[in-house]
């Protein structure tokens, strides 16, 4: 009677386990399945051929369909040419930002581009417009970029407690990012700046950070509440790995994609921001050049004409924006796991 | 955690063994009136409500139900795995290799888990982390137990890859999940569970998400390594025809509770509880080809919404009055350590036995396995 219980069995055949059985699942996957079908087939021949089995990781095979998105590239080398330039620049570029040519005259039309002067002269003190986009650019860039990786930091930290911790907690954080988000940001960031930044550009950062971390740690609370319940998570505590270990080595990698793309998104915000308040005086210093310290010592020569003065520092911004808009847009292509091949 | 407070309490005698002593050397999982609750917002579901079975050092038990039957909670509380709240030890002992474990502190409990209890999950493409390659995630817990270095862990990696048949193991630790197929992983799960020569193995539905040719090679494989490691192996399924071929005991769970409960042969073969005997009646067979198959009537009851006396009562093909409104016991059958939650069995039920246990015999239980 057991064995005619036994005979109900339907998936318990007697398939043997052994190289064959998988190479020919294996195969039968075909092309979806190349590296598989490949390595088995060697092994199959007696490995007298080698071929390489190539494993990728998630970088190697986002890079690999970033690669492909024009835009994104073409942003990607634009960035990285004004990170150079605004590395090397004031080096190699003769003019000095400091030293201002005749500081006891004062013109009242600055001269537009020249060989000498590729982006023209300014009126008034006759600086080198493009030696001010190039000091303009470091400060400018260095704001968009720290102020987003701090911010980031901040809102995963906030947004991984969240997530993976919950209860109270998370309670508690959330509601703090909707009283952050209900605060009109703009206001609070020139008051702010006007306050405690006093021109400060480490100040200026902190205080983009301050208000830039919220819809950051919205994003990897809601990462990590969707990722805490997969079923890899589970398998981890099953084998017993601590909870510190499954965030940063099980579910913050599985997160980083958005977080890279929305980042990146972020230090365009910042830039444009960083501009906005510069020129409303509100931002870093007026004796320092930013980008948007130049639009704003501009304005009051653009009645007399001087086109060049504005018209450069603005390019920047714009290209910069879109560059990195192009790029966080490659990023998201490069990253997203449903268009993995 | 609130489990340690309400083990204490408990001083009732829950199954054969009095609550509070330890079982006997042989027996290595011993689960006693285990109940766990889950409290959501529309109130709280019984998902296990006293459960008590044991497993044998080295033996295979089977987990058998529905859907939503309570199988894999049981599991979950074993290995302390569920969110608490909203789940809650409400009662019970588990005992695992002389000790109480559900009373034990977390962090000797993340010893065990790995270490001495394995568990497989259902979903192979799911439970491994997408992010990490095959050898990282196998040497990971096998360096967390065995405190070994790197280098030896992935060796360690290669080798259980190995032993579950995975060709070209050098290669294939390097490789990430993505690229295998589901059969490979699964494979890998079991290499990951098999890595620390753990004591007890919990297989759940661990072929459910394969295709049947793979599903055999599973547990053809499941079974040798099983065999090798004298581990013991506590399966879940809900396909009798896997427990027939896997394990010794069986335990068929219904609504929270196990409704009947001992060898792979005498449940299979003659079955004590309506239940069971519906199982065992839809399922395909050779037999009865060309007939419509046979189902249990109706769905599982809502966890709210339990009916008042047996739990199987509204589905149930032999019902009467009394099952609607007495709830019955789990209770010796047969003399041979056969167990069934049935009034039937009763004295109550005498009158009836003869006649459901006689159609049963002639037309349901002899499509599989004759008298």
């Amino acid at each position: 009677m057991a064995h005619e219980a036994k005979s109900l069995s339907t998936p318990t055949g007697s398939a043997p386990i052994d190289v064959e059985a998988d190479a020919i699942q294996a195969i039968g996957m075909g092309i979806a399945q190349p590296d598989d079908a490949t390595a088995l087939r060697r092994e199959e021949a007696g490995a007298d051929y080698e071929v390489a089995l190539e494993s990728l990781n998630q970088w190697q095979l986002a890079w690999r369909k970033f690669r492909h998105h024009r835009l994104a590239l073409m942003g990607l080398g634009i960035l990285a040419s004004f990170f150079i330039i605004a590395l090397v620049g004031p080096i190699v570029w003769p003019f000095d930002f400091n030293t201002i040519p005749q500081p006891d005259v004062i013109v009242y039309q600055g001269r537009p581009p020249s060989l000498v002067h590729p982006f023209g002269e300014t009126g008034g003190l006759q600086r080198d417009v493009l030696n001010l986009v190039i000091n303009g650019a470091r400060t400018s860039l260095f704001i968009g970029f720290s102020s987003m990786a701090l911010g980031v930091l901040i809102g995963t930290i906030v947004g991984s407690l969240a997530g993976f911790i919950g209860g109270v907690l998370d309670n508690v954080l959330m509601r703090t990012v909707d009283v952050f988000l209900s605060i009109p940001l703009l206001f609070l960031i020139l008051v702010a700046s006007r306050f405690f930044g006093n021109g400060n550009v480490m100040l200026i950062v902190m205080i983009f950070a301050f208000f830039s971390w919220m819809g950051i740690a919205r994003l990897v609370r809601s990462l990590f509440l969707s990722i805490r319940e997969r079923e890899f998570v589970e398998a981890a505590r099953a084998v017993g790995v601590r909870d510190r270990r499954i965030i940063f080595r099980h579910i913050l990698p599985n997160a980083i994609s958005p977080i890279v793309v929305s980042a990146s998104l972020i230090v365009a915000a910042n830039i444009i921001s960083e501009a906005f308040v510069s020129f409303l005086g509100f931002g870093v210093n007026p004796i320092y050049p930013t980008w948007g310290n130049i639009l704003s010592n501009a304005l009051t020569f653009i009645p007399l004409g001087n086109w060049w003065w504005p018209f450069f520092p603005g390019l920047m911004i714009i290209l910069t924006v879109l560059a990195v808009n192009f790029v966080g847009d490659g990023l998201r292509d490069a990253l997203d796991p449903r268009t993995r091949a | 955690m609130t489990a340690e407070a309400t083990v204490a309490e408990i001083s009732v005698t829950i199954g054969e063994r009095p609550a509070g002593t330890a079982p006997g050397e042989d027996i290595l999982l011993d689960v006693r009136g285990l109940q766990t609750h889950f409290h959501v917002m529309d109130g709280t579901v019984r998902a296990v409500d006293g459960v008590s079975f044991s497993v044998p050092r080295g033996g295979t038990v089977g987990l058998v139900g529905e859907s939503a039957c309570g199988k894999s909670v049981t599991a979950l509380t074993i290995m302390r795995l569920l969110d608490i709240p909203p789940a809650e030890i409400v009662g019970g002992e588990v005992w695992f290799d002389g000790r109480e474990i559900l009373a034990l502190p977390e962090e000797e409990m993340r010893h065990l888990r790995g270490n001495d209890i394995a568990m497989i999950f259902q979903e192979p493409l799911t439970s491994l982390n997408p992010v990490l390659t095959v050898g990282d995630q196998i040497s990971e817990q096998v360096r967390l137990h065995l405190k070994v270095d790197k280098k030896e862990g992935l060796g360690r990696a290669i080798e259980s890859l190995r032993t579950v048949g995975i060709p070209n193991p050098e290669q294939r630790v390097k490789q990430y999940p993505h690229e295998m197929s589901g059969g490979m992983r699964q494979r890998v799960m079991i290499a990951m569970a098999l890595s620390c020569e753990p004591k007890l193995l919990i297989a759940d539905e661990p072929t459910t998400a394969l295709d049947v040719t793979i599903q055999a090679q599973i547990l053809e494989l499941l079974k040798a390594v099983q065999e090798r490691t004298k581990s013991a192996l506590m399966l879940i399924t809900h396909d009798l025809g896997v427990v027939a071929e896997m394990v010794d005991e069986i335990v068929v769970m219904y609504a929270g509770q196990i409704v009947e409960q001992g060898t792979a042969e005498q449940v299979l073969t003659r079955p004590m509880d309506p239940y069971t005997m519906g199982l065992i009646e839809s399922l395909p067979s050779v037999k009865k080809r060309g007939g419509r198959l046979s189902a249990i009537k109706g769905v599982v009851p809502s966890p709210f919404n339990l009916p008042p006396g047996c739990r199987f009562a509204p589905r149930c093909p032999y019902v009467w009055d009394a099952c609607r409104t007495t709830s019955p016991e789990l209770i010796p059958v047969g003399g041979h350590g056969q167990r069934a939650r049935c009034l039937l069995h009763t004295p109550a039920g005498a009158p009836r036995r003869a006649a459901v246990f006689d159609t049963a015999a002639s037309s349901g239980t002899t499509a599989g396995h004759g008298a």
